[in-house]
């Protein structure tokens, strides 16, 4: 009996229809909740995967990625609000471009993602300019130093990577340029690699590796805040810089954030940023070190 | 031992934040729900007709589910819808897809076997009086198998809250990752705030869950 | 797609795939100890045993294991409690497998006809003689459709494993889309290794729910 429930035809269309449905069901809800992301969704291509500088302006809103779990750059401090040296300059761009911030919480390994697919307008989550990230995001003018750098607790200081012995793991955390340039560099050194900051810390501090290798901004910053750790490798591959970063070819967002990156370095903005967000935790000995002041 | 790291939640609206963290799993979870039911009815009953197309088709569907993790299926709809079709589809949104996706397998399969539990004679009784097959399946069928499905549709949240632990790994602030965050946060003033806090997601997800499954057992032994 | 990509990444998947089928099965060996040992205690009615099998079951059955992991990882330490990543990943799907598979033995115990325990009794075997050679036997098989729907359940869970720092299948290919942004091929592999490893497990599964049904006595 029920063989002639439906005509084949109809069931395959019912299934069509149903796919169809589902489909535009949840596209449309997507655009009903992220309306301010309608923009990039129009041309549907993966090249046009951004917004443009008039778009966001429209918009009202500006998506930027920063990390939520990266004290003192980039965190979320106990009344829920974002803060850090890069939230600092965020707060900054929003202001200046007139519109408000939508924070997205972002992993190291997701930034470049982020980007391509146009979930944020930009990235400003202490993100290392490198020769391989250029290729995939624009860079925007830098603004702070980094280099690589190598935290292990004091009883076991590790001052050479030669030192490491075999079953020595190094936590890492994946995405960064620490990772990267160990994988190249070093191929035989294991690593134990973490998607976020506060993990890989929390592993560390548990004494789940030897060592912990990361920006040296960090990892300065993690032996100054917590007793009882070293940083043996200050200072190890290129000296680098950060910069904010948009979506390839979105060229009239990368031109404004120069002007506006320009304008803040004839301000002294970034020794601000710095004495604001920085100070507590490195001195005021590090700021010349650390700080660049943007500038054609 | 003396300090683990609990009265960080007493500070500022922390705890305040990892309720709220709370709730975006739960309200994924009861929107993919909700539209779980729904597609689950639909596809139930087309897994009843006897198309052998149809059949291959949610054959694959089902097994996809079956044997594809969900972080698995989160990446793809997050990151690869995006850069295979240029669809920007939001984290939620993402999670929401992916959720239902996985429910209305699942639902879709117990309707199925509850309308298959249903005497063939009701189907021809029906149409005897009268009533088209679509006016058989709303007004006869699926009131019975509706009742059935509560008790296992309400499990199926408990699943599912308990799987948007996952959504933190594409971007969504969900109560892991605020908890992360607030562990960050309070590194040097509390250095064993990672056992406190994990100690109080976990406890959260289990006051959240725990009575929900009960709830859940309890509707499928009376209504049995 | 990239085919030279796909050929570089194909190793590192594979010795990811071994890593998660090392950890999975240890961890599944685990949860099919504690299912047994916890199945019996309820089908005995072992007094104070009983209730914390109870509570062992509620407490893993309304946590995700990312909660769980997350807490023996990072959390236990901070008291003293150290383990490596490893441990952590076989400790933490055993004891969730463990309150799955409980459940799954104890409907298969429940299963076998309790005149079956009664004859045995009567023919002077002992509890656990009875248990052994008559109950097990009979509901072990009654569950292996569902012990093997357990151990997808629980292999498809490894990936969460990543969070803990273990080279599963779904870390490498978060690492490689972190480090590269290939990500349609090392989304493509993640899937394809997915379905070598649990397609063939999820086939036997069907044909022995099958067998099994046809295997029972009187029905």
């Amino acid at each position: 009996m029920r063989k002639n429930l439906l005509k084949t035809l109809t069931s395959g269309l019912l299934v069509t229809g149903l796919l169809a449905a589902s489909l535009t069901g949840c596209g449309s809800s997507d655009k009903a909740d992220g309306s301010a992301e309608g923009g990039a969704t129009e041309a549907g291509s993966k090249a046009a995967g951004y917004r443009t500088l008039d778009e966001i302006k429209d918009s009202g809103v500006i998506n930027i990625g920063v990390f939520s779990d990266k004290s003192p750059f980039g965190y979320v401090d106990e009344n829920g609000e974002y803060a850090g040296y890069d939230v600092y300059l965020a707060e900054k761009l929003g202001e200046d471009l007139g519109v408000d911030i939508n924070y997205v919480s972002t992993e190291a390994a997701n930034r470049i993602e982020y980007l391509q697919t146009g979930k944020v307008d930009i990235i400003l989550a202490n993100f290392t300019v490198t020769e391989e990230r250029a290729q995939e995001v624009d860079f925007a003018l830098p603004y702070m130093n980094v280099a690589l750098g190598v935290v292990s607790p004091d009883g076991a200081v590790i001052e050479s990577l030669d030192d490491l012995g075999a079953d020595d793991e190094v936590i890492v955390i994946s995405g960064t340029t620490a990772e990267t340039y160990l994988a190249k560099n070093y191929p035989d050194i294991k690593l134990q690699k973490y998607d976020a900051y506060a993990e890989a810390k929390t592993a560390f501090e548990n004494g789940n590796g030897v060592a912990w290798a990361n920006d040296n901004t960090e990892v300065i910053a993690f032996a100054i805040e917590n007793e009882g750790y070293t940083v043996g490798i200050p200072s190890l591959g290129d000296q680098d810089t950060i910069a904010p970063a948009v979506t390839k070819g979105n060229e009239t967002l990368l031109t404004w954030l120069n002007d506006e990156l320009v304008s803040l370095g004839s301000e002294n903005f970034f020794h601000g940023d710095y004495e604001a967000t920085l100070l507590d935790t490195y001195g005021a000995d590090y700021e010349d070190e650390l700080v660049v002041e943007p500038s054609k | 031992m003396a300090n683990l790291g609990i009265d960080v939640l007493f500070k500022g609206t922390n705890f305040l934040r990892l309720l709220q963290g709370l709730w975006v799993s739960i309200e994924i979870s009861l929107i993919a729900v909700v539209l779980s039911i729904i597609l689950g009815l639909v596809v139930g009953m087309l897994m009843t007709l006897n198309n052998p197309f149809l059949k291959a088709i949610l054959k694959v569907y089902l097994e996809i589910v079956r044997i594809m993790p969900q972080m698995v299926l989160l990446f793809i709809v997050y990151f690869g819808t995006t850069r295979v079709f240029g669809w920007d589809v939001s984290a939620e949104a993402s999670a929401i897809i992916v959720f239902t996706f996985w429910g209305t397998a699942e639902m879709g399969d117990l309707v199925r076997g509850s309308i298959k539990s249903i005497p063939v004679i009701q189907f021809e009784s029906a149409w005897a009086l009268g009533l088209n097959k679509m006016q058989t399946y709303f007004y006869i069928i699926f009131p019975q198998t509706i009742r059935r499905l509560i008790p296992l549709s309400i499990n199926l949240i408990t699943r599912m809250i308990k799987t948007t632990s996952l959504v933190l790994m594409i971007g969504i602030v969900e109560v892991l990752k605020v908890a992360q965050q607030i562990i960050e946060a309070n590194r040097n003033s509390s250095p064993n705030a990672a056992f406190g806090v994990f100690a109080v997601v976990f406890l959260l997800y289990f006051i959240v869950c725990w009575p929900i499954s009960r709830l859940a057992t309890y509707l499928e032994k009376r209504w049995e | 797609m990239d085919k030279d990509i796909l050929i570089e990444y194909f190793p590192l998947y594979k010795d990811a795939l071994f890593l998660t089928l090392k950890i999975g099965w240890q961890g599944i060996i685990l949860a099919f100890v504690i299912g047994l040992i916890g199945s019996a205690i309820i089908h005995f009615k072992t007094p104070v045993l009983k209730r914390i099998v109870g509570i062992y079951i509620e407490l893993f059955r309304n946590t995700p294991l990312l909660v769980q992991l997350f807490f023996i990882y990072f959390a236990l330490p901070k008291v003293g409690i150290q383990i490596t990543a490893q441990t952590c990943g076989v400790l933490g799907l055993g004891l969730l497998g463990g309150a799955y598979m409980i459940e799954t033995f104890r409907s298969g115990l429940e299963a076998v006809p309790v005149i079956q325990t009664e004859s045995a009794l009567s023919l002077g075997m002992s509890d656990f003689q009875t248990l052994w050679h008559v109950i097990l036997p009979q509901a072990i098989s009654i569950s292996v459709p569902g012990i093997l729907a357990n151990v997808i359940f629980l292999l498809k869970e490894t990936s969460v494993f990543s969070t803990i720092s273990l080279m599963d299948l779904m870390f490498t290919a978060k690492d490689l889309i972190g480090m590269y942004a290939k990500t349609i091929e090392s989304l493509f592999l993640l899937v394809v290794f997915y379905l070598v490893m649990l397609l063939p497990i999820s086939i036997i599964g069907a044909i022995v729910e099958r067998r099994v049904r046809y295997g029972q006595f009187g029905d």
